[in-house]
């Protein structure tokens, strides 16, 4: 029995001319967090409908703990979602939507009001059995519709942007009370999200997609810190994307300038460099790159900064208490940590 | 969908119960063809008098003609009862009807035995009713026209307008005035006539008495009808005058007939012997229908008009009643007259 | 459910169809005490007795069905083969052999003489359905239907009673238009389409009366036009004419939606006939002679556009309501002048919304019977003149299936219009996204125009149902005798008390036929629309567009059509209908099928998808959901397709005037008679009557389901529902 809770393999799915999903082929690992992660049109929503069997694939197989559920409809395979949305229906209470599951698979209706009651309490929505959804606040609806989902005993937890209805302030505490559930119980859960902040907070594991097809995964601080190429670079956090050139280890050239950085191993030769906002410190002199302040904004916790090079256009976040510029200032950029994303001409 | 299921399994229920209530005598289907006032006695006294369950629809001759040949695969109706004797005579032509030789014709005037024979018995007479039409007197008289006599008085200026009868398409009634014009004058003189007419006709009505009851009303100033369907009218107060024309008029035969095929057969047969005793014929005068019964014991109502009184023409029901020139007159009279100009 | 389990429940059946007898019973229980033999003989019988050998193939498919049913994997060719094979085969023979023995007399060297087969009955009915669930597990045991094979036998049981019942008889209907009598004669088809009687164009040029396509187009265009712009006007001062008046109009709207069809038309006899109420006070007291205007295009045009007016007010007002306030209000901050306002911003906006009143206006009136055979005079339209083709002396079913083929035509032609222009705009219907802003007044002339339209029609409607109020209490309405009588209503409603209670008026059996017919036929037009709606709208399956087409196709054929086509198609056997309550019960059915078909595809169009896939999530199979999160949802939109399927049934006349028989009357058919009979005051007293039954009935509903917005025909604007899922 691997340990692998779903596997992908060559699966495909199609909306008439347009590859939503393209051959994709990836395992989930029990008990682990994974997040799908890409822009809107990218294919992770239609990854997670085809986990859970609202969509059939085109080709390719899929299992679910050891099973071919590739041709099981969403009622046969042993999944739970929330939806965007909830989904709560609005016509039950709270009580009669968490026992909802199982009183369709068969079980008879004292028991399930039970164990949804217990699930309740679990969640910390005791006392509010008897409300209709219209009457609970966005935070306890998203609580009830994870209830509903978890009372089932599902193999897989599915959850379709949790956050995204939510308020800003909520969704720090919400994030966190779904991380710590699914450490708590042991669950195997895949996320799907467009905020990629959201993606490295919670995930064990994050899968970037685009146009149907895997970009890269690996855990958060693989995916940030050696991004495979500019896309996902760019993506997971801003980053100035240069053209320069690798000297040996830890020395680079950026329009001319060697510089001192922190740098993975790399051949030296030309290379593509995607350098983070927070990874570039401003200096009114001395060593650096060259550059003129043409924007700055304070932002309370942080300084932001965009500096005219010989390289190109650099966008910097500098800490609160770093030095303060202002536009038209001449500074020096100094690169703390640069990536590699891939050899100009490879 | 439980609404739908229960309403379906109800729905299924009821249709098997729907199509009968059979009472112990059996049932009968009559198609009746004169007015619903006359219709409705009629079968509740057969029913009180037999014990016989009926089921009757009330339509006027032609459509009725129509309705028996759209089912002539699959008979629904078993009597064919009232409406003039054309659609009968054609009926029993079409062999849609079929013959039977009732007791009670010896009780008959000759007129309605001869139309038995002419149809081999399919059909027989069970009243008679002459051709004529009725006006509005104190609207005649306020617009001092003088008081018509004849049929070619209606085709004069002064009645632009002013005339009403019925669509021979639908009513035996005005097929029967085609074939009186056409006996009276001559084919060609005659629909030469019915173009003058079409002129002043303001309305071609569906069913055949109801110019009677507009003349009645006023809404027109003459109606074309049979005189009876007038001197209904009359007898509830309604100020006209009837008029049986100069040049002579026509009288229909209405007549009943056996549907062949008839599901109800036996029933059939002892409401034809029934609608021919003069007690049954006798209904019509409480009924208000002034035509005169075919049985000689019938009485007489006072006021229905009597053939001595109206100069009448020898009609040939033989020959008029026949299908071609029935199809004939009525699409040459389609073409000629009702396409015209008004 | 799995395709074994439903080939199983098929195999059940399709048994029981065998001990049922098979062919169709006239009298019930008498010939049931038979059983089994003579007529109701089930088909073993029949079989045995060696009298119907040509149906042999049936239970040797059916052995076939129930090798694959008890087997243990479902054998998909095998189930297909039956079904499909048992349905084909029972249809087939039942054309081959009919009533008179062997119908189609090329198969006379393989067949012989065969003895005549009447109609099929229950037992060949309950073989049909299992026959049907066979096929339905074949598909679902091959994949399709996502392997739901309850869905299937749903999806393809409907298929077949939309065959059998919508698209036979219109087939029907269009091979009559091409047989000449027994010939086949395509060129009899090509003379009757050409034919001077619907094409000529003499009125321009003389008097005589044009052809009656178009007048047809004639009286349909003014209508629409005319409707339409008087519902806009009320729309107008509605919304925006800052009055209190919005009750008032929205009471207006019920009115044609419970009128009989021919109480207008009598009602502006009354009034404006040659002996009208009207004409003689316009004559007693300005000398103005009296005519017959109101019988031909004026009458029939002015009845349409009081019947119409309040529907194209309902969607208008719908639509200037979905205007959002603050498109006028950028408007004039940008300096535009009321009028320029009402130009530039909400005229534009305005135009679905026109559009579709206008085609909606249109399709109605080309479909309208009563009017135009009541007040129609010389002024023939296409309904009427079919009508006529069939009942009246010169009956030619070619010639009316001719006119039925124009008539077809013109209405697929509005609609066809009316999905291109606006199948792709919608005109949104806000669902209380607070738009805060103040709708534009109107300017000062078009309100003044608007009230000037607005107000003496709300009077002259107001007079039009006085006088069908007073008119059934008066002695003779018609002649002006206004003394105050009961006479009219006991005449058709008067009961006895001698031994219980005997109903003697003559209007009762028509009203309690047409009642028990209606009560029938709403809940099974309910109930198959919603079905349909959710299978459209909600399932996915190869021929979905096809399943909805069909569906659709009966909204779009007018009634006179129906009837003709069902008379032709059902009055001999395979399926014989006529002269029962059954067929009357179908038509109604199978016509009003679209209303609840729309009013639940609307309604579901509120409920999120989400709320389906989320049931599926947790184990619930599809009807599951449908029962337990769809179908609640859905309950107003279920009331309020059963209000109007009620009151539809009640109103019905154009298709149904065919199919009355004997036994089974219905109210407006008798009404009609009375009508034709010149019996005003009974006709009205009778529709008073049924009015006051509708009324009962559509605001005893509305009063249960709150706020239920009804619109005739319209599809129109979905119940305001509170489903917004979850957050």
């Amino acid at each position: 029995m691997s340990a692998n809770a779903i596997i992908f393999d060559q699966v495909t799915k199609n909306f008439g001319t347009v590859h939503a999903v393209d051959k994709v082929s990836l395992t989930f690992p029990r008990g682990a967090l994974v997040t799908l992660l890409g822009p809107s049109g990218c294919g992770k929503t239609t990854t997670l409908r085809l986990i859970a069997g609202l969509e059939l694939p085109n080709a390719g197989s899929i299992m679910i703990e050891g099973r071919d559920v590739t041709r099981l409809a969403a009622a046969e395979r042993r999944i739970a979602m929330v939806f965007q949305s909830y989904a709560l229906f609005p016509h039950m209470n709270v009580l009669e939507n968490v026992a909802y599951g199982l009183v369709v698979q068969g079980a008879r209706k004292a028991s399930a009001e039970a164990d949804a009651i217990a699930m309740l309490n679990t969640l910390g929505l005791e006392g509010l059995g008897q409300r209709l959804p219209s009457e609970l606040s966005g935070g306890q609806q998203q609580r009830v519709a994870v209830a509903r989902a978890l009372v089932l005993r599902p193999q897989v937890l599915l959850f379709d942007e949790p956050l995204s209805n939510l308020d800003a302030r909520l969704r720090r505490q919400v994030r966190e009370d779904i991380r710590d559930l699914q450490k708590r119980l042991g669950l195997t859960v895949v996320y799907v999200t467009h905020d990629q902040q959201e993606a490295l907070a919670v995930s064990d594991l994050v899968c970037v997609m685009r146009a149907g097809k895997i970009a890269q995964m690996g855990t958060p601080r693989e995916v940030y810190d050696e991004p495979a190429d500019a896309f996902i670079a760019d993506f997971m956090g801003e980053a100035n994307v240069l053209e320069g050139e690798v000297l040996g280890p830890g020395r680079i050239l950026l329009a001319g300038v060697a510089l001192e950085t922190r740098l993975r191993p790399q051949p030296p030769g030309a290379a593509l460099f995607a350098i983070r906002p927070e990874a570039v410190s401003l200096h009114g002199e001395g060593e650096g790159l060259p550059g003129q302040i043409k924007r700055a904004a304070f932002l309370g916790q942080t300084h932001e900064y965009e500096v005219a090079t010989p390289a190109g256009q650099i966008f910097i976040v500098a800490p609160a208490g770093a030095p303060v510029f202002a536009p038209g200032d001449e500074v020096r950029c100094r690169v703390e940590r640069a990536i590699a994303l891939r050899q100009v001409g490879q | 969908m439980k609404k739908g299921m229960i309403g379906a399994a109800l729905g299924l229920a009821m249709t098997a119960l729907l199509p009968m209530a059979a009472k112990a005598q059996g049932n009968l289907s009559v198609y009746c063809s004169v007015q619903e006032e006359w219709c409705r006695p009629m079968m509740a006294a057969f029913e009180r008098a037999t014990g016989v369950s009926v089921a009757m629809t009330r339509r006027s001759s032609g459509e009725t003609l129509t309705q028996i040949r759209a089912e002539s695969q699959n008979p629904r109706g078993d009597v064919w009862w009232g409406g003039t004797g054309d659609p009968h005579m054609q009926a029993a032509q079409e062999n849609l009807t079929v013959e039977y030789r009732s007791p009670m014709l010896e009780q008959l005037q000759p007129w309605a035995v001869r139309q038995a024979e002419q149809t081999g018995f399919r059909t027989v007479g069970i009243y008679a009713g002459a051709l004529g039409y009725s006006y509005n007197a104190p609207e005649l008289q306020r617009r001092r026209i003088a008081a018509p006599r004849c049929w070619a008085d209606l085709a004069k200026p002064e009645f632009r307008g002013e005339v009403q009868v019925a669509d021979p398409n639908t009513s035996g009634t005005a097929y029967t005035m085609l074939a009186t014009l056409v006996q009276i004058m001559g084919e060609d003189p005659a629909f030469q006539f019915l173009r003058a007419l079409h002129r002043n006709v303001n309305q071609y009505t569906r069913s055949g008495a109801a110019p009677a009851r507009a003349a009645a009303t006023g809404e027109t100033l003459v109606g074309i009808t049979f005189l009876h369907d007038a001197v209904a009218q009359k007898v509830t107060g309604a100020p006209v005058e009837l008029v049986g024309p100069c040049e002579g008029t026509g009288y229909e035969i209405g007549s009943m007939s056996i549907i062949r095929g008839a599901r109800n057969m036996a029933n059939a047969r002892r409401f034809f012997d029934w609608a021919l005793t003069a007690e049954a014929q006798a209904l019509a005068a409480d009924a208000k229908a002034y035509q005169l019964p075919s049985n000689r014991n019938a009485p007489i109502p006072p006021q229905a008009p009597r053939f001595e009184n109206v100069p009448l023409i020898d009609y040939d029901f033989a020959r008029w009643g026949s299908a071609e020139e029935r199809t004939r007159l009525i699409e040459r009279w389609q073409r000629e007259v009702r396409a015209g100009a008004r | 459910m799995g395709a074994l389990r439903l080939a199983r429940l098929a195999l059940l059946c399709a048994a029981l169809g065998l001990l049922l007898p098979w062919h169709g019973l006239e009298d019930g229980f008498k010939e049931l005490r038979a059983w089994p033999l003579g007529d109701a003989a089930p088909l073993p019988i029949l079989l045995g007795t060696g009298i119907r050998w040509w149906l042999w193939l049936l239970p040797c498919l059916l052995l076939l069905g129930a090798g694959a049913a008890l087997g243990k994997r479902a054998n998909s060719v095998l189930l297909l083969l039956a079904g499909g094979g048992m349905i084909f085969w029972v249809f087939l023979m039942g054309e081959a052999i009919g009533l008179r023995g062997l119908e189609w007399q090329w198969l006379g060297p393989w067949l012989g003489d065969a003895p005549p087969q009447p109609s099929l009955g229950w037992g060949a009915l309950f073989l049909l359905i299992g026959a049907t669930g066979f096929l339905a597990a074949g598909f679902a045991a091959q994949g399709g239907f996502r392997g739901d094979a309850f869905i299937a036998f749903l999806v393809i049981g409907s298929g077949f009673l939309l065959l059998l019942f919508v698209f036979a008889p219109l087939t029907t209907i269009l091979l009559a238009a091409v047989y000449e009598g027994k010939a086949f004669a395509p060129s009899a088809l090509i003379a009757r389409l050409s034919a001077p009687e619907a094409w000529s164009l003499a009125c321009l040029s003389t008097h005589q009366g044009c052809g009656v396509v178009w007048n047809t187009l004639l009286l349909a265009t003014l209508t629409a036009a005319i409707s339409t712009a008087i519902g806009l006007f009320f729309a107008l001062l509605a919304v925006r004419g800052g009055m209190r008046a919005g009750p008032l109009f929205r009471a207006m709207t019920l009115l044609p939606l419970i009128t009989p069809p021919f109480v207008v038309a009598m009602a502006l006899i009354v009034l404006f006939g040659r002996t009208g109420i009207v004409t003689t006070l316009l004559w007693e007291w300005f000398a103005i002679p009296r005519s017959r205007w109101i019988y031909g295009l004026p009458g029939v045009l002015l009845a349409q556009v009081l019947a119409q007016a309040p529907i194209a007010f309902l969607l208008l007002d719908g639509a200037l309501r979905a205007i959002s306030p603050s498109l006028e209000e950028a408007s004039s901050t940008m300096g535009a002048r009321r009028f320029t306002v009402f130009r530039t911003v909400t005229w534009p906006l305005l135009r679905p919304a026109l559009a579709a009143a206008f085609l909606l206006g249109f399709v109605e009136s080309l479909a309208d019977f009563g009017n135009p055979l009541v007040l129609g005079g010389d002024f023939d339209v296409l309904s009427t003149r079919i009508f006529f083709a069939i009942a009246g002396a010169r009956h030619d079913p070619g010639r009316a299936a001719a006119l039925a083929l124009l008539l077809l035509f013109l209405t697929f032609g509005a609609f066809a219009l009316q999905a291109l222009w606006l199948g792709k705009r919608r005109y949104t219907t806000v669902t209380g996204k607070g738009d805060s802003g103040l709708p534009a007044p109107l300017p000062k002339g078009l309100k003044f125009t608007a009230a000037a339209v607005v107000w003496p029609w709300i009077i002259f409607t107001a007079v039009v149902y006085g006088i069908i109020l007073v008119g059934g209490f008066v002695h003779d309405i018609g002649r002006g005798d206004m003394s105050f009588t009961w006479r009219h209503l006991i005449t058709a409603f008067e009961v006895e008390w001698q031994d219980g209670v005997a109903l003697r008026g003559s209007a009762w059996d028509s009203l309690l036929t047409t009642l028990e017919v209606a009560a029938i036929s709403a809940p099974l037009t309910a109930g198959l629309g919603i079905l349909l709606a959710w299978l459209i709208a909600r399932q996915e399956f190869r021929g979905r567009r096809l399943l909805e087409f069909m569906t659709m196709l009966s909204f779009a054929i007018p009634g006179t059509v129906v009837g003709v086509s069902y008379i032709m198609a059902f009055n001999v056997p395979p399926v014989e209908l006529t002269g029962t309550a059954l067929i009357l019960i179908l038509c109604f059915v199978f016509r009003n099928l679209p209303v609840g078909v729309r009013g639940g595809i609307a309604a579901l169009a509120q409920i999120d998808r989400s709320l389906d896939e989320a049931s599926a999530t947790m184990g619930a199979s599809a009807v599951q959901t449908l029962r337990r999160v769809v179908l609640p949802l859905m309950r107003p939109a279920i009331i309020t397709a059963l209000a109007f399927s009620f009151v539809h049934a009640m109103t019905a006349v154009s298709a149904v005037i065919f199919l009355v028989s004997a036994r089974h009357n219905l109210a407006t058919v008798y009404i009609v008679g009375r009508v034709e009979a010149g019996e005003m005051a009974l006709a009205i007293a009778y529709s008073t009557a049924l009015i006051l039954i509708m009324l009962a009935v559509v605001l005893g509903i509305e009063k249960f389901v709150g706020r239920a917005e009804i619109a005739r025909r319209a599809g129109g604007a979905p119940p305001p529902t509170a489903t917004r899922a979850g957050a």
